[in-house]
């Protein structure tokens, strides 16, 4: 969180999130390169080109599959939280990956005619009333554009600007983007690939989004749709010190329980910064800290201390036969609400 | 007793111990992962055929106009007399203008030799420094000219100069635009079947009247199909006289 924007805001662990990412491309594009295409059972060598645009290619292809992975292994399991950290400079990597992909393509396939690439482009593309020969170059600049998109619009000034909802509807695009390449590689090179090793992984691995988003979509459909006006949350015992329990109120709408110690507050799930599941995180230095990037709210009162200026709904709760209760009706962001106090009995 | 707390890590502050050892652990899989799938993608490639350039060639022959321009070998020190030779021109273009007017002549061509097996081309250099009346007009050779038959025929559509060699790979689907430009820009299209006819599975494609097809086959390259069509052999080349009518994608 910063008071006002910078490119970047550099720490240890970008730092180390970034250079295992290069490393991870580096690596790919080496081996693919130097190691792997020199051992495949090729007559001939390939074209310098046609080589790099596949190394680079499916490089992005993997990239985007593990970048998706990563939200709902996140949800299954909180060790994944802190490869979520940083994942937009996955992303805005994964973009560069597949930017330089298409130049390869666009100045291989759409070069040496007398025509600009994008007129050489237009006039090669047909074939759109056909599955096998549709043309794949539009699908993967389509996708590729998204991808732009979401790269440039991964900073804090454009969250901002947009607003968290905003933000985060635009950059649900990456579904649609990924669907694309899919289906790019699904009707060209999937098509081209005579060793059936290519197909397994890359079917095994769409597979594996799928399915990972499903168990995590299970993991989160517990809804208390009661229509009454107090929901029944938990004992205060059930909540460790410094965490948090979370209710579902609706599809949309999640609240988190704090205690801290012996006091217990009601705030929206959801932080302002990028929605992340703030019943996940923790009270660090007396904060409730979302375990997405950190932002930092006052339990009672939902506001970021001093300088900063995010706020979130709060709650009011109750304490009936020891039992919290929740009013379903969320407070103005920021609003104070005196905590709930109870002193947990044999705990820890 | 309360349960032990989970580590908890926020991203501005230290790591906590109880994650390093696992984030390593995934950092380190991830190295392992992403090294395995490059090998795998990379070393599982299809064969692209032994199409290559193979250098600056000279050849003495007698040219074909139609459907699109051939050269048949007289004289070369890189082909055998008789021998058919699919020509093109610099990029993605054809010789049909740098071959019009010159039916039936003996002509001098100068450039790039293609070669993929009995498949023969060349990329002829710009204008007459590529393709011009030879000096001795009197030379001969015997181009004999067989019907074949008729044949319906299931294979790909591809251009007569990358699938020769010009590009590695110059065949299939992630190379269909690339293919469609160089008929655009008058390259011969060439059938590759799934069997052979006569000893040969390319096949230099015509409509039925023996002149270019190249708008006709542009839906259908770079994809399984069947069409039918008379094959002829003129020297050392086959043509596939198509009946465009009767294309249809392979079942």
């Amino acid at each position: 969180m910063s008071v006002k924007y910078t490119p970047v805001q550099w720490n240890k662990n970008k730092w180390g999130y970034d250079a295992v990412l290069i490393a991870l491309v580096v690596l790919y594009i080496t081996v693919f390169i130097e190691v792997g295409t020199p051992a495949a059972d090729l007559a001939r060598p390939l074209d310098n080109a046609i080589l790099r645009m596949r190394a680079f290619g499916t490089c992005a292809l993997w990239m985007l599959t593990f970048i998706l992975c990563i939200g709902p292994l996140a949800r299954l399991d909180k060790r994944f939280l802190p490869v979520l950290y940083n994942r937009r400079h996955f992303g805005v990597l994964t973009a560069v990956v597949a930017f330089t992909h298409a130049m390869y393509v666009f100045n291989w396939y759409f070069s040496f005619t007398a025509q600009t690439t994008l007129a050489a482009m237009l006039a090669s593309t047909n074939g759109f009333g056909q599955i096998l020969g549709f043309p794949i170059e539009i699908l993967g600049l389509v996708s590729l554009i998204l991808l732009g998109i979401l790269a440039a619009t991964s900073h804090d000034f454009w969250l901002t600007f947009l607003s968290a909802p905003v933000w985060k509807s635009l950059h649900l695009l990456i579904y649609p983007a990924y669907a694309l390449v899919v289906a790019h590689v699904s009707l060209g090179y999937f098509q081209d690939s005579a060793n059936p090793v290519f197909g397994v992984l890359f079917v095994g691995s769409a597979l594996g989004v799928a399915v990972l988003h499903l168990l995590a979509l299970l993991k989160e459909r517990k809804v208390n749709d009661a229509a009454t006006e107090w929901v029944e949350a938990c004992k205060p015992g059930d909540i460790q010190d410094k965490r948090a329990a979370i209710v579902t109120l609706s599809k949309d709408e999640r609240v988190a329980i704090f205690r801290t110690g012996s006091s217990f507050s009601a705030v929206s799930n959801a932080c302002a910064h990028q929605g992340g599941p703030l019943g996940e995180g923790k009270i660090v230095y007396g904060c409730v800290t979302c375990p997405w990037h950190g932002f930092s709210y006052k339990a009672r009162n939902g506001r970021s201390p001093a300088p900063f200026t995010e706020m979130i709904p709060t709650y009011n709760m109750k304490l009936e036969d020891g039992t919290l209760y929740i009013d379903r009706k969320a407070n103005q962001p920021g609003t104070d609400v005196e905590p709930i106090i109870y002193e947990v009995e044999n705990d820890g | 007793m309360a349960k032990p707390q989970e580590p908890f890590f926020v991203g501005w502050g230290k790591v906590p111990k109880a994650l390093r050892v696992f984030l390593a652990s995934c950092a380190a899989l991830l190295v392992v992962a992403f090294g395995a799938l490059a090998y795998a993608t990379s070393a599982t490639q299809t064969d692209t055929g032994s199409g290559a350039i193979m250098g600056r060639t000279e050849v003495i022959g007698i040219l074909q106009e139609k459907p699109y321009p051939v050269l048949h070998v007289i004289q070369s020190r890189h082909f055998e007399p008789g021998d058919s030779i699919l020509l093109s021109g610099n990029g993605k273009s054809g010789a049909i203008d740098q071959a019009a007017g010159l039916d039936g002549k003996v002509v001098q061509a100068n450039g790039f030799r293609l070669d993929r097996g009995d498949l023969h081309g060349m990329q002829l250099r710009n204008g007459q420094r590529g393709l011009k009346l030879a000096a001795d007009q009197n030379q001969t050779l015997d181009i004999p000219v067989k019907s074949l038959g008729r044949w319906r025929l299931q294979g790909e559509v591809c251009d007569g100069k990358c699938l020769v060699g010009a590009m590695r790979p110059g065949n299939g689907l992630a190379h269909r635009a690339c293919a469609n430009l160089c008929l655009l820009g008058d390259v011969a299209p060439v059938f590759v079947s799934a069997g052979q006819v006569d000893g040969s599975a390319f096949f230099l494609m015509s409509n039925p009247e023996g002149e270019p097809v190249t708008q006709e086959v542009l839906k259908y390259t770079a994809v399984l199909v069947e069409v039918e069509g008379e094959v002829e052999r003129r020297g050392g080349v086959l043509v596939f006289k198509v009946d465009p009518e009767t294309f249809r994608v392979a079942p």
